[in-house]
């Protein structure tokens, strides 16, 4: 995880944002842009651990169209 | 008559107080007074409008069927398609792209009478909520210059606040349509996930995408939505449900009707005359009979969450192919958002996408099983500046500060509610602060009827801009 307090700029030694980096590149050929995006990229390390924050709150939702069905299913009088 | 609201303005045309031509040119006046200093248009057609609004007096004329909003000319963010025309989406990258087609909402609005004559600013791509625009422009607040318009409808919000155009197009996928009308003073309704249908309107995100109005009222909201609500066949994902009456609701009782006022620390208000105004809202709904509880909301961690990973991947995904061939045509910020969306795993993405569904029947069980809506600020702080939340020009805190605005109404994009956002007091810059109103799936109608019986008793909506 990378230290978030500390700004992260061009050619910073950072592997978590290395990694996030090579990944980018290799599986869409895009290469980070400037330094808001090395920041934000940085800081996926808070979106990863917000996400985890909920492993185990919801089982995975496995019938089609859900969210639909249940805009259907909770309108008013329904 | 530029201090009336759109439902006026087509009543005056249809009882030839007024003609179209009259309302087009007051329009027009007011943006060859102000435009210099607010920058809320990108184009604007005056020849063309100019013919519509003679043809639809010609029409009033000779006594033909005229639809709800005949002769009334609208103005909208720069991202609905109009065939042959170029529409920018307030961009740099599509600066010159020709649409091959015309959105719904636009043919039904056209179809009901209105004029379109401007494309308004918004942020790139529809992608900030401040109103941001390094190609076109930063739209500055008519209330006080140097503020955040809010965004990304932030053309849509300063041209209705400073009479501009009677109403316009906002889209809302984090609270763009709720942001601008809170920040400048104007009324904005999202409707519920696949209410008005998108065929012809720049995605940013195709599973929190939505299409609303800004305008001066609840039932200028009401008049609009009953115009562009309704299944499409040209939007498949656009809901079948029937589209009711919404004026017809609009009765102004609240006898009974339950509302939750939000008490989660951030989300209930952080500065001190933002919690005012709310308490303030709630004693006006109080005295037209509604009770006003406080509730607090389940699952705000979850819902931000999974929302961020779907907007930042859909958004991504979107914007590919420009990010690998021309990322130094986006400003700064943008190109900087849209990259980390390029790292989060599919397998995230879908998660986040499938607990949709179950969480919005817990939020709905939970919350609206006693109560018929909720009310909390549209945005929980004073306005910032453009200059504390431009991130091209690396203020320290900027970012923070950008993303903090739109807290408060990202949650009901990913549940998919209906929310609306009216005008209910200023802070101590001058600037407005909006009262934000949430309901059940497709309870427009109920929104609108709160907001209306609310507008009934106060004068915040009515104010002008000090220009």
């Amino acid at each position: 995880m990378p230290n978030l307090e500390q700004p992260v700029a061009a050619g910073q030694a950072d592997p978590f944002l290395a990694e996030i980096q090579a990944y980018v590149a290799t599986w869409h050929g895009i290469i980070v842009p400037n330094d808001p995006a090395r920041r934000l990229a940085a800081d996926l390390a808070s979106t990863i651990k917000a996400f985890e924050a909920q492993r185990a709150r919801l089982r995975f939702e496995d019938e089609p169209s859900s969210f639909e069905a249940a805009l259907r299913d909770m309108k008013e009088g329904a | 008559m530029n201090t009336w609201s759109l439902t006026e303005a087509a009543e005056a045309v249809a009882n030839r107080q007024v003609t179209a031509v009259d309302l087009l040119q007051s329009c027009l006046a007011a943006i060859d007074s102000h435009e210099a200093a607010i920058n809320a248009t990108i184009w604007i057609d005056r020849e063309g409008a100019m013919q519509a609004a003679e043809a639809a007096d010609r029409a009033v004329a000779s006594e033909a069927p005229l639809g709800p909003l005949h002769g009334v000319p609208l103005a909208h963010k720069d991202m609905y398609y109009q065939a042959g025309k170029v529409s920018t989406c307030g961009s740099g990258i599509r600066g010159g792209w020709v649409a091959d087609r015309t959105a719904t909402v636009l043919d039904r609005l056209h179809q009901a009478g209105s004029i379109t004559f401007a494309g308004l600013n918004m942020a790139e791509f529809a992608q900030n909520p401040t109103g941001h625009n390094s190609h076109h422009g930063d739209c500055h607040n008519p209330w006080n210059l140097p503020f955040i318009t809010g965004g990304s409808s932030s053309g849509s919000g300063a041209a209705v606040a400073a009479r501009f155009a009677f109403g316009a197009l906002g889209s809302d996928t984090g609270g763009s349509i709720r942001l601008p009308a809170s920040a400048c003073g104007v009324t904005g309704l999202k409707p519920t996930q696949t209410r008005v249908s998108r065929a012809g309107v720049m995605p940013l995100s195709f599973s929190a995408d939505n299409v609303g109005p800004l305008v001066r009222t609840a039932r200028d909201c009401a008049r609009v939505m009953s115009v562009i609500a309704g299944h499409d066949p040209a939007d498949p994902t656009s809901a079948q449900e029937p589209v009711q009456d919404y004026e017809a609701g609009l009765s102004g009782d609240l006898r009974g009707v339950r509302i939750g006022l939000v008490s989660n620390p951030g989300l209930a208000g952080v500065d001190d005359a933002i919690v005012a105004a709310i308490s303030a809202a709630a004693d006006v709904l109080r005295q037209r009979g509604a009770v006003v509880v406080p509730v607090e909301l389940p699952d705000m961690d979850a819902v931000a969450a999974y929302g961020g990973i779907i907007s930042r991947c859909e958004g991504a995904a979107i914007h590919a192919r420009w990010m690998r061939e021309r990322p130094g045509d986006y400003a700064v910020h943008l190109s900087g958002r849209l990259y980390p969306g390029y790292a989060i795993p599919a397998t995230y993405y879908i998660e986040a996408l499938s607990a949709r569904g179950p969480l919005l029947r817990s939020f709905c069980g939970t919350v609206f099983g006693g109560l018929d809506a909720i009310m909390l600020p549209t945005i929980p702080t004073v306005l910032p500046t453009l200059e504390a939340t431009s991130m091209e020009i690396g203020q320290p805190g900027a970012e923070e500060r950008f993303m903090a605005v739109s807290i408060n109404t990202r949650p009901f994009n990913y549940l998919g509610l209906p929310a609306i956002s009216i005008p209910c007091g200023f802070d101590p810059a001058g600037l407005p602060i909006g009262l934000q109103l949430v309901a059940r799936p497709f309870a427009e109608a109920r929104l609108l009827t709160l907001a209306d019986a609310y507008q009934r008793d106060t004068r915040w909506h009515e104010a002008l801009p000090p220009l």
